[in-house]
């Protein structure tokens, strides 16, 4: 069996005495696109922020290539960033800097000139469907046209892990079909591993590979998409229906 | 026991928020030691914290020194010490005024738009997404701030001790009748480079308060924009407040 690429084992978190992460296990091969899914608040972005080292785990462990990161020092969890991509929700682009250099970030960082930085840029700004933007101020930009100059940004320096944070979230149905196609082009092309959280059905079913929800700060179950439309777990169900009434607890104060 | 409670409440608050501080300040220095020290961006923040605050605190120099040859004049002309004015102004802009009035002002002007950008950038996820683009947070938000903040003061406060002794000087000569030799003489006559200097460390310490503080608020911020507004208001109170009973501590352990 292949190691995994991304290994959660037992990954506990809480706030106060707040429990977001209560022992979450999660296992990403290679290759493989993994979406989770869950209610709002629900510990979805705590259990990214965990395995990208924002936040410190509680208990647990994140093994990256069987390598494990949450005993790792910071410098060395820097270093080791250059292999990963994060689209965030908000997509976080640099607000003080033109779309290009946002692009281009991390290679700028790591002592690429200037010039071959910005074609750089420009070709994976290509390949996200946007011309003529390089000089363009984040905040000139429309919300999908940002989303994809962050996805542009999360897959410059050539990552071999992408998180995405609710991808499709504020976006129009046109622009979110644009994005979920853009995300399986990546995909297919690079061979990129992926971890996707989501609400939304639509993107758990076209883009996973397998999916597994967090319910009450656990994941339930891994499974395909085929699995999850004959499963019988009520939760899971409702969930999938989306119906207001069930089992599931809503506890409006989670956030 | 409920008051109690609150009491234990309000101190752990108080501890949480005065803790950040400290530990900003330790993991800066953990990091000074080794590059990268984005030499681009210090220069680009001692823009910010200099050149941009030069206008108001010239301004804020240039009046104060005015007002206090006005007032010391009319002291002294109670008791026919007018020639002492000189003195009084050149000694209490370097030694207090200058520092002071500069690292309030600048705390006002650049600790507030510190803990604002930084706080915004963290509750819009800049902050995380410097991180996953393998650049430390710190080392590039932070340091450069923190930096030329120290770097910057020293230089405003000489040129509002300047502007200051100038102001003293206009007044004097041109409003009050004073001999403008004699004032000259005067305002150096009983001053040491020491009280220059003592006001120069003072600036460069105020200069780490406003660059610590300000950049702790906002690195720590939470909360969305009223998080973010609560922070620039922390920063610029707190920063205000240190400078104020630093100056005491320095003036009464340091330069007696």
């Amino acid at each position: 069996m292949t190691t995994p690429k991304i290994q959660v084992q037992g990954l506990k978190k809480s706030f106060g005495d707040k429990k977001v992460l209560d022992g979450v296990d999660l296992d990403v091969l290679p290759g493989e696109s993994v979406v989770v899914i869950g209610l709002s608040g629900t510990g979805k972005s705590v259990l990214i922020k965990c395995i990208l080292g924002l936040l410190k785990p509680d208990a647990g462990h994140i093994l990256v290539d069987g390598e494990d990161w949450s005993t790792l020092a910071n410098d060395e969890q820097l270093l080791r960033m250059r292999r990963i991509g994060m689209l965030f929700q908000g997509a976080a682009l640099f607000d003080s800097m033109s779309v290009w250099k946002n692009v281009a970030f991390a290679l700028l960082q790591q002592g690429m000139g200037n010039k071959e930085a910005r074609t750089r840029a420009g070709e994976v700004l290509e390949l996200v469907g946007l011309h003529n933007v390089e000089d363009k101020m984040p905040a000139e930009l429309s919300g999908g046209m940002a989303k994809r100059v962050g996805l542009a940004r999360a897959i410059c320096h050539k990552p071999e892990i992408i998180f995405y944070d609710e991808p499709l979230t504020g976006l129009d149905p046109v622009m979110a079909d644009v994005i979920t196609r853009l995300m399986q082009r990546l995909h297919s092309e690079f061979n990129v591993t992926s971890l996707t959280i989501a609400h939304s059905m639509m993107l758990a079913r076209t883009f996973g590979n397998r999916i597994a929800m967090l319910y009450q700060g656990r994941n339930l179950k891994q499974m395909s998409p085929d699995e999850l439309d004959s499963c019988q777990d009520p939760i899971i169900r409702q969930f999938v229906e989306g119906r207001s009434e069930g089992p599931i607890h809503l506890q409006g104060n989670r956030t | 026991m409920k008051i109690l409670q609150a009491l234990g409440a309000w101190a752990e608050a108080v501890f949480y928020a005065a803790g950040r501080y400290p530990h900003l300040l330790i993991e800066i220095l953990r990091r000074i030691k080794r590059p990268p020290w984005f030499p681009q961006l210090i220069l680009e923040q001692a823009e910010h914290v200099g050149v941009q605050s030069l206008p108001v605190v010239l301004l804020t120099a240039l009046f104060t020194g005015m007002v206090l040859a006005l007032q010391s004049y009319i002291g002294f002309h109670r008791f026919g010490a007018e020639n002492m004015v000189a003195t009084v102004v050149s000694l209490s802009m370097l030694r207090e005024l200058g520092p002071v009035l500069v690292g309030l002002m600048v705390a006002g002007r650049v600790g507030a738009s510190f803990a604002a950008e930084l706080g915004t950038m963290r509750v819009s996820e800049q902050i995380d997404a410097l991180w996953t683009l393998s650049t430390d947070p710190l080392r590039y938000l932070v340091m450069p701030r923190f930096i030329s903040a120290i770097i910057m003061l020293p230089l405003l406060v000489a040129l509002a001790d300047a502007i200051g002794i100038f102001g003293g000087y206009v007044i004097s000569v041109f409003m009050l009748g004073q001999n403008p030799h004699s004032y000259l003489e005067n305002s150096t006559l009983y001053v040491e480079l020491r009280d220059m200097y003592s006001g120069l460390f003072k600036a460069g310490c105020f200069g780490a308060i406003i660059g610590l503080v300000g950049c702790a608020e906002g690195f720590y911020c939470q909360g969305g924009a009223q998080g973010v507004g609560q922070a620039t208001t922390r920063a610029v109170v707190f920063s205000a407040m240190s400078i104020l009973v630093s100056d005491y501590l320095l003036t009464a352990w340091l330069f007696q």
